[in-house]
């Protein structure tokens, strides 16, 4: 532990900063009481120095605890509350906060709760984390401007397939061993009644035109097409990658006609944000 | 000339902190609120419903955005993030001024948010003086720093926190945003006299003055914006508003937040307190 003797302002704020953070109360830790009795002056009520810290001790843990419990309510109710307040310790133990951004305070739970011995191997827990975090970042990812389709007003056959899409900032694609979105919604009308059993999803989070962040699962090979359009394939060639690898025949076939309607339903989420062809 | 002249500071009035649990209500009902209070940092994201609110609200209301996580007083660089963010902010509202709070937030790369006191010395007070001029320098916006409430006090303070204030304010020429209730829970938590601490305050200074319930721990106070404004607070809000003028007041409410009528009372409450300190009557602006 740094000596807050060394002098300096950052020497005294780092030492307040590793007691603030602490997973010990400072009046326990006698090494700690007396770097605070080396630096603090006693309250005036019956407070000793390391009794002073210990209140903003206790405020981080709440103020931290809280903020995740609020950010991850399906792990919440995947764990429980008295499993996940002791995920949130370990967490905020392992990653401390490092950004004055508290939306940003959740960033590392999915990775955290995936490496956990205890938790790794559940794999709804693990699902969850990553839902949780994706309606997270999803929440406050930058706006798009409107959809303008007068490009494809018009275009050759040839100039759509090599059309790019570009996808709203606030679009996820989560592969998941559980319907967990389903779970997510079922916490929040308050009626989520058992762990779901096991189901591979594809699912789509965003951010819709009312602001409301939605989760929906998709078909495998819309997913994947999605994929393939997201990192920046023209539309003939990831719908030929899409085709080729689920065994389908190509765009002019089966395939084209779905991408159609695929293609509708995209832009009625607001997920396509623009359509750019080549002149 | 005094600073709020300089800057030609406005009073705007009595208002209360915007938060989400009431900003559909008042999108949508207009209520009459004289000015509102935006936490800046609620409202950095490039998108989403805050930035869609923020602009719906500054159509019809002045807004003062003020900042919780500049850490003014850390020793850790200034965050180059978080202050193009504020910056953009301030673009974008255009307030007469904004604030943040006379605090450090973390080291060492570390942010345990929460507004952790200075020690007041001249050295503490020379190194939160530059950062207060380069942080104005960037903002081109008059800005002040609050007073906020504390539970410990070091050993090698040699001012006292109001000296430190007012000689803060004056060599980095910033504004001064007076929390009465911070006044008065520091006061109690420390022993200090909270009537001598707003004497000792240029009134010239202040910008602003919060007001804000607290909580009884017993052994200390906590300044939790959790309920009504106490009635010690509005004495030392009468003194204040004595002594400053009219000054733009607000009323912070953040935890176990009231219905929007209960809040809008206690606005109304601080702006009879200030009518009754001034000897006038401040119009309520119609929206
Ligand atoms: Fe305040």
């Amino acid at each position: 532990m740094l000596d807050p003797r060394d002098g300096s302002l950052a020497g005294l704020q780092r030492f307040i900063t590793d007691a603030v953070r602490s997973g010990t109360a400072s009046p326990l830790d006698p090494h700690r009481a007396q770097g605070a009795d080396r630096v603090l002056v006693a309250g005036k009520h019956g407070l000793s120095p390391a009794d002073r810290l210990e209140i903003y001790r206790e405020q981080f843990w709440v103020r931290h605890v809280s903020n995740l419990i609020d950010d991850f309510p399906t792990l919440g109710w995947v764990i429980g509350a008295p499993a996940f307040r002791e995920v949130a310790s370990g967490y905020l133990t392992a990653h401390p906060p490092r950004t004055w951004n508290l939306q940003r305070l959740g960033a590392d739970l999915p990775a955290f709760i995936a490496s956990e011995p205890r938790w790794a191997s559940d794999r709804l827990a693990v699902d969850a984390s990553r839902l949780d975090w994706a309606f997270m970042e999803a929440f406050d990812a930058p706006d798009a401007s409107p959809l303008d389709l007068s490009p494809l007003a018009g275009a050759t056959e040839d100039a759509v397939t090599t059309a790019r899409l570009r996808f709203h900032p606030s679009m996820r694609r989560l592969a998941f061993h559980h319907p967990v979105h389903e779970v997510r919604e079922a916490t929040k009308r308050g009626d989520a009644r058992e762990r779901p059993a096991p189901r591979n999803v594809r699912v789509v989070v965003w951010r819709d035109a009312t602001f409301a962040v939605r989760a929906t699962s998709v078909e495998p090979i819309a997913f994947d097409l999605l994929a393939e359009l997201s990192a920046g394939a023209p539309l003939g060639q990831a719908c030929e990658a899409v085709a080729n690898a689920n065994g389908v025949s190509t765009p002019a076939g089966e395939l084209g006609e779905r991408v159609g309607a695929w293609f509708q339903d995209w832009t009625a989420n607001g997920w396509v944000s623009e359509v750019a062809i080549a002149r | 000339m005094g600073y709020r002249e300089r800057h030609a500071i406005p009073d705007l009035g009595v208002g209360v902190g915007l938060r989400s649990a009431h900003i559909v209500h008042v999108l949508r009902e207009r209520p009459a609120m004289d000015w509102f209070e935006i936490i800046s940092e609620n409202f950095f994201a490039e998108g989403g419903v805050a930035r869609a609110h923020l602009d719906a609200a500054r159509a019809h209301y002045p807004l003062v955005p003020h900042g919780v996580s500049l850490s003014i007083g850390g020793t850790d660089s200034i965050d180059r993030d978080h202050l193009s963010r504020l910056r953009a902010l301030v673009r974008r509202v255009r307030p007469p001024w904004c604030s943040d709070h006379l605090c450090w937030t973390g080291a060492a790369g570390l942010d345990v948010h929460d507004l952790l006191p200075m020690p007041y010395t001249r050295e503490t007070l020379a190194h939160v003086v530059e950062r207060v001029r380069r942080v104005q320098g960037e903002l081109e916006t008059p800005f002040a720093l609050e007073n906020a409430s504390s539970y410990m006090e070091y050993r090698e303070s040699t001012m006292t926190e109001h000296q430190f204030l007012a000689e803060l304010a004056y060599r980095a020429d910033c504004g001064i945003l007076l929390d009465v209730n911070n006044v008065f829970v520091s006061a109690y938590n420390h022993g200090f006299d909270a009537n001598a601490y707003v004497d000792a305050i240029p009134g010239d200074r202040v910008v602003q003055m919060h007001l804000a319930g607290h909580t009884d721990k017993g052994t200390h106070l906590l300044d939790t914006h959790s309920d009504h404004v106490r009635d010690q607070v509005w004495e030392l809000y009468r003194r204040a508003i004595g002594r400053c003028g009219a000054v733009s007041t607000l009323v912070e409410w953040d935890e176990n937040i009231p219905t929007w009528s209960v809040l809008e009372a206690e606005g109304r409450a601080a702006r009879t307190v200030r009518d009754e300190v001034l000897g006038a009557t401040t119009k309520v602006r119609p929206c």
